[in-house]
């Protein structure tokens, strides 16, 4: 039983529309005065049933009631009945709860605190995709094979009977001729019963390859360098008979940027670059190619749809080495030469990254990845300010590359799919407004420490490069974990 | 007095005489019946239940209602098949068939078959649902395995009582029959159920309506009717499948329910029902009018003009009656136009009630009503041959 459930959750973190690997949804906010911790592990296909656990950081809550909606579009305004979350018996601050999720898209958890500061609302936006299905298990396959034998069996042989006797008398005997028309019918009934379970097989291979047209396919991003400049092109192979289908005409910008792209040298992981191209035509960007080492990079383009939905582009590239670079966006950053470190990274001029590391990292277990920024003396750094509204990024990627998460410290979801699951509204565009978001740091002075709240799918190393503005210049630590 | 004999009255001997001929209604009788009561039920009751509340378990009343006529249909025939091997006289294996070694009536064989197929179909079922996303459609391969394991166990109930029928006397005859064609109807009601998908009052215009009508009714009524003999079998089984559908669609409302599954379109505070039932009975009075005929002698040509004359009698009957349904006179309890499941967008064509033209052209609609006319025939030749072969049924 431990080896299957392990088996559906490797299978579950398979695919992602957002992230790549997972799409287990990871989420930190408040319902009006109440913090919570949330975790949604959606459905492996769609309709299927999503899992969801809530960890309550606020004395008070009485009960929480959970309901998922879509996002935008028809039905978004009314609401099902909620299911009252279930509280744990061991742990009275974790609720967990099942939500039926039955179109792919957008979606979202709406999530209805009680306690004693009153009622209050979060809503946690999912993206809900179709995935590969679970292999029939072994003994489950045995299982339908015996009955089935059985039923063929039976089923040739009441034919035989009912030919042979059922039409005689009480107490009569089958002629010979009879008997002979009972061998010929079973005969028959044997090609007959091959035929329809042809049939049948063919029936069901055609299903399975229906519902492989709807299983979510990673995006592909190319990207070639013409001059220094990077130049990428984006296909969907996804959403054609969805209810709300991907088009590259509707993104919307996350952080002020429509693309966030992630370049990371392969296999060292040595070179990093966050940067954040411009679109010059529809599912076609450029971007200034930053100083690079040569190499062969893999490429993640994370986006947003104006329904909330995030996808990420997956692209590999080979690049000669690059040293006179033009300058991009104001926002870009990386790193190169990187080391990564167990637990403190160099920032240079002595500071440091400190990872206040867990003694043991399990995969599918929900972790608070914390880190410090301190001086050369170890004092903490008074110097930290919002890097595109957030206090810290975080980019995750396994060493084989098929992990990937972008996560903030509100979580694993882009903050305009949580603007729009919060308000029904996309959010002002403008750097200035933008900070008004819920989730968004624009407060000063601000703490020397970020955390994330985030799981690992699977065992494996993984490389962690996290990324803190301070005074005007963009760090970044770089720490290695071995999941097991 | 204590020495004396009581001479009985000639009433009391002749009500002794009269209990020691008279046969009773054998017991799997009621069970078979039972079952089959249990399946329409509880397959009105899930259906329901998705168009309404959406949400379900293997444990919702529904499916245990769908379950119960596996469980009876199976325990009681494995029970009639147990004790015919094992415990049976002579009498008993003389008047029973043999399967793979054990003796009982074929119908017993044939439902216990299909509480097996029944009872397959849910770790199948399951596994669908975790495979390919939950319930998506009505017809995929393990709800046809659980649709056609229960009509095994109504076939089989209706075979028990056929071979029963064959060798009774006319007053436990006359019983049996009322309880065959009331299975007949069961059967007919699980086969509508069947092409529910194609039979809604939207497509009525089109041909497809007309071929999945045409497919699923003509095997059982005529069928039914050639085994009963009854003069207005036909119609007696359409009855039985009108009023239950129709009884459904105005009980079903009376229950408070709300949607439990996103995306909810419209609020809904009751069950919805199915919509009314195809107008089944004029083309069944047709067959049995067409039966009191004398072309009812030849098989070939009651085949052929039965089944020009059903499909015809269903297009005048159902057509104009389509129109009503799509009218708003349809907006009332008895005719249900106004139910609709929560999960149905206002844009659907049902919700604005405007017929859906499934031909694309009066040409492809013609083509698919001839096409309707072959499947007719072949369901009406399907029915008469099982029909004629139920009436020879002994064991």
């Amino acid at each position: 039983m431990k080896k299957t459930c392990l088996i559906a959750l490797l299978f579950s973190a398979s695919l992602a529309s957002a992230h790549i690997g997972t799409n287990n949804v990871y989420f930190d906010g408040y319902a009006g005065p109440y913090h919570l911790l949330v975790i949604v592990q959606p459905p492996v296909v769609i309709p299927g049933v999503a899992d969801i656990q809530i960890r309550v950081l606020t004395p008070g809550v009485s009960e929480l009631r959970i309901v998922p909606m879509r996002i935008v579009g028809q039905g978004s305004d009314m609401a099902p009945v909620p299911d009252m979350a279930q509280k744990s018996s061991d742990d009275p601050q974790l609720y967990t709860g099942r939500l039926w999720i039955m179109l792919r898209g957008s979606w979202k958890v709406r999530i209805d605190a009680s306690g004693t500061q009153g009622p209050a609302q979060l809503s946690v936006p999912i993206a809900a995709v179709s995935q590969f299905p679970l292999p029939m298990r072994r003994y489950l396959g045995a299982l339908l094979t015996v009955l089935g034998l059985l039923l063929v069996v039976g089923l040739i042989s009441i034919i035989g009977a009912s030919v042979r006797e059922a039409s005689l008398k009480p107490g009569a005997v089958a002629e010979n001729k009879t008997r002979r028309k009972a061998r010929i019918a079973m005969a028959s009934a044997t090609v007959v019963v091959i035929a329809i379970l042809w049939l049948s097989n063919s029936w069901w291979n055609a299903e399975a390859a229906s519902n492989r047209q709807s299983v979510y396919r990673t995006p592909p991003v190319t990207v070639k360098l013409e001059g220094h400049q990077l130049q990428l092109h984006l296909e969907n192979p996804n959403g054609a008979n969805w209810a709300e289908p991907l088009r590259l005409n509707d993104l919307v910008p996350d952080h002020g940027h429509l693309m966030h792209l992630f370049l990371v040298r392969m296999p060292q992981m040595d070179a990093f670059e966050h940067l954040h191209p411009q679109q010059i035509e529809l599912g076609n960007f450029v971007q200034q190619a930053p100083a690079l080492p040569e190499g062969h990079y893999k490429i993640f383009g994370d986006v947003v749809h104006s329904t909330g939905f995030p996808e990420t582009y997956v692209g590999n590239l080979d690049l000669p080495s690059i040293t006179s670079a033009v300058s991009g966006d104001a926002d870009d950053s990386g790193r190169q030469s990187a080391q990564p470190a167990g637990e403190s990274s160099d920032l240079g001029d002595n500071d440091r990254m400190i990872w206040e590391k867990p003694s043991e990292l399990k995969a599918n277990q929900l972790l608070s990845l914390r880190f410090r920024v301190v001086d050369k003396n170890g004092a903490p750094v008074t110097d930290l300010e919002p890097y595109m509204g957030m206090a810290g990024h975080a980019v995750i990627i396994s060493t084989d590359g098929n992990v990937f998460a972008h996560v903030h410290p509100s979580g694993s979801v882009p903050m305009v799919s949580v603007e729009l699951a919060q308000t029904g509204h996309l959010p002002p565009t403008d750097t200035a407004a933008m900070a008004d978001m819920p989730g968004m740091t624009h407060s000063a002075p601000m703490a020397p420490e970020v955390s994330f709240p985030w799981g690992f799918p699977r065992v494996g190393t993984y490389r962690i490069f996290v990324q803190v503005k301070r005074a005007g210049h963009v760090d970044t630590g770089v720490f290695e974990a071995d999941v097991r | 007095m204590a020495n004396s004999i009581a001479v009985p009255s000639p009433a009391a001997v002749h009500t002794a005489r009269t209990a020691a001929v008279a046969e009773p209604v054998p017991w799997y009788a009621w069970t078979v019946a039972a079952a089959a009561t249990c399946a329409i039920v509880g397959l009105h009751w899930d259906i329901s239940w998705h168009m309404t509340i959406g949400r379900d378990t293997f444990w919702t009343p529904a499916h245990l209602c769908i379950q119960a006529c596996a469980v009876i249909g199976c325990l009681s025939c494995a029970y009639l098949i147990l004790n015919t091997t094992f415990h049976g006289d002579i009498a008993n294996k003389r008047g029973s068939v043999r399967v793979l070694g054990f003796y009982a009536p074929l119908g017993a064989f044939i439902a216990a078959w299909g509480g097996v197929a029944m009872l397959t179909s849910a770790p199948f079922d399951d596994w669908w649902h975790n495979a390919y996303g939950l319930d998506v459609k009505i017809l995929s391969p393990p709800h046809v395995l659980l649709l056609i394991g229960i009509l095994a166990v109504e076939g089989g109930g209706l075979l028990l009582v056929m071979g029963k029928m064959n060798s009774s006397s006319a007053e436990l005859r006359r019983k049996l029959d009322a309880i065959f064609l009331y299975l007949g109807g069961v059967i007919l009601i699980q086969m509508m159920i069947l092409v529910y998908e194609y039979s809604d009052r939207v497509l009525q215009h089109s041909a497809i309506f007309y071929r999945a009508v045409g497919l699923a009714a003509p095997v059982v009524l005529v069928a039914i009717a050639a085994a009963s003999g009854r003069r207005w079998a036909a119609t007696t089984v359409a009855t039985v499948y009108m009023f239950f559908w129709a009884a459904m669609l105005w009980i079903l409302p009376l229950f408070p329910a709300e949607p439990k599954l996103g995306p909810v379109y419209r609020q809904i505070t009751h069950m919805v029902p199915m919509a009314f039932p195809v107008l089944l009975i004029a083309p069944a009075f047709v067959l049995d009018l067409l039966r009191g005929s004398k072309i009812a002698q030849s098989k070939w040509k009651f085949a052929i003009v039965a089944s020009v004359l059903f499909l015809a009698a269903l297009i005048v009957a159902q057509w104009p009656f389509a129109n009503l349904l799509t009218s708003a006179h349809a907006n009332n309890w008895f005719l249900g136009g106004q139910y609709h499941p929560a999960s149905e967008p206002t844009s659907a064509s049902d919700v604005r009630a405007i017929f859906v033209h499934y031909e694309r052209s009066v040409g492809q609609f013609w083509s698919g009503i001839g096409i309707a006319l072959i499947g007719t025939l072949f369901s009406t030749s399907i029915g008469l041959a099982c029909g004629n072969w139920m009436r020879r049924v002994q064991r």
